[in-house]
């Protein structure tokens, strides 16, 4: 087993861990924290295929676009905090109560 | 051998993902999501991305858990209690729905599963071949750098790269606008914790030497703007830690300059060659050396400046209630 290959399916799993903390955490701060793993998770996914294209160096344009990528993950995920904590100090919640 | 590190890697890496999501306290979850970035970028030195790796470090865990652990400020003052009441209430209204609740659940994880093993086949599937490796590798001669990434992001695809820049221009103004729109403000106290201020006297000639070296190696080794940019950015945090916002010290004109003197300086540049008969972003090639450094430079002070802004910014939030109150 190559190591591209193991990283390629963590990439899938982390993935799915992300998502299912989108959707099961309750917390704001956890919620972006889970949107932040499946990032990370299709980074992953992207390098793999990148090293294991790789001829005299690795494929650069995958390298690039994560790059891009991670540091437009971390702008939008200022700005998802700062929602959260506009939310918070507005109203007292922190997490979405959909009963009230 | 390599195996197995990779494999402790790769467990590694889903254990704290996994953990940072399920940890009971806040402080924790953010935490090992500080570990989480590190784990993984260790995985993108092993997977041979260098320049993704000090990336991931620096703006990834290091910002980004700087900004989280800011918040934490506001969240975990009173987590306690209200988790604590919300928790009694719960537990006594909902033993009777329990049975309600597990079907949700279930179909929940089920379909997590479902969709875990889809994304293992999907990944598993795609075809081997193809990529750009060869393409870049022919044409990085002409390119002006050495580095196949820095080749890629400022020229082969300079315009991701200059809206990028755009990007976080764009989650600064939307935190502006968020936060209320104000004047940094001028706190008259300056650091008294004295280790702090050995800190930023320390760290402040370090770290900005440290960025320039990354921001030169960038030509022809792992490195470049972005990494630059936030250690330089991390400057702008310390001092502001230590009671000297750079914002507010500076007049705003400057400041509005250098937020966006990378995007514009890029435009610019872009705009002069097309008026030669060049595409957008195209460098002549005797230049294309020199031009990706000044270009390189001026992006690395204004996402440097844009991160600092995001920092001071959110760090205000915390204030502005006090504000109101004793306007009131």
């Amino acid at each position: 087993m190559e190591a591209y290959q193991i990283y390629s399916l963590t990439s899938a799993v982390l993935f799915a861990i992300g998502i299912g903390g989108v959707f099961a955490s309750k917390h704001f701060i956890k919620k972006i924290i889970a949107t932040i793993i499946m990032g990370g998770g299709v980074f992953l996914a992207f390098v793999s295929f990148a090293e294991r294209d790789a001829l005299t160096f690795a494929d650069p344009v995958p390298h690039a676009l994560v790059i891009t990528g991670i540091v437009v993950a971390v702008a939008s995920g200022a700005f998802a905090l700062a929602l959260a904590r506009r939310i918070y100090q507005l109203t007292g919640e922190e997490s979405f109560n959909n009963e009230k | 051998m390599s195996i197995l590190i990779d494999g402790l890697l790769a467990i590694l890496a889903i254990y704290l993902a996994l953990q940072s999501l399920l940890a009971p306290r806040l402080s924790q979850s953010v935490f090992l999501f500080f570990a989480f970035g590190l784990a993984l970028a260790l995985a993108w030195v092993r997977l041979g991305a260098v320049d993704v790796a000090i990336t991931e470090a620096a703006i990834a865990a290091g910002f980004l858990g700087v900004l989280f652990l800011d918040a934490l400020r506001d969240f975990s003052s009173t987590i306690s209690e209200k988790h604590n009441n919300t928790e009694a209430i719960q537990s006594s209204a909902s033993r009777k729905k329990i049975k309600t609740f597990l079907l949700p659940r279930l179909a929940f994880g089920v379909g997590l599963g479902l969709f875990l093993l889809i994304s293992l086949e999907a990944i598993w599937q795609i075809p081997q071949g193809g990529g750009l490796t060869a393409a870049a590798e022919s044409m990085l001669p002409e390119s002006g750098v050495e580095h196949p990434v820095t080749a890629v992001l400022l020229n082969f695809r300079a315009y991701d790269t200059w809206l990028e820049i755009g990007v976080i221009l764009l989650g600064l103004l939307a935190i502006f606008v968020t936060g209320g729109i104000k004047i940094y403000t001028k706190p008259d106290v300056v650091a008294k914790d004295p280790l702090l201020r050995q800190v930023i006297l320390f760290f402040t000639p370090v770290l900005f030497l440290f960025g320039a070296f990354l921001l030169y190696i960038g030509k022809s080794g792992p490195g470049g703007a972005f990494q630059a940019a936030v250690l330089w950015g991390a400057i702008g945090i310390l001092l502001h830690l230590g009671g000297k916002p750079v914002f507010a010290m500076i007049p705003r004109w400057v400041g509005q300059l250098v937020l966006i003197m990378g995007l514009g300086f890029f435009l610019l540049m872009g705009f002069v060659f097309m008026s030669g008969g060049a595409t957008l972003f195209e460098y002549p090639k005797a230049y294309a050396g020199t031009l990706i450094l000044i270009v390189e430079t001026l992006a690395a002070i204004s996402i440097a400046a844009a991160l600092t802004a995001i920092y001071a910014n959110l760090n205000q939030m915390k204030e502005e209630p006090k504000e109101n109150e004793s306007a009131n």
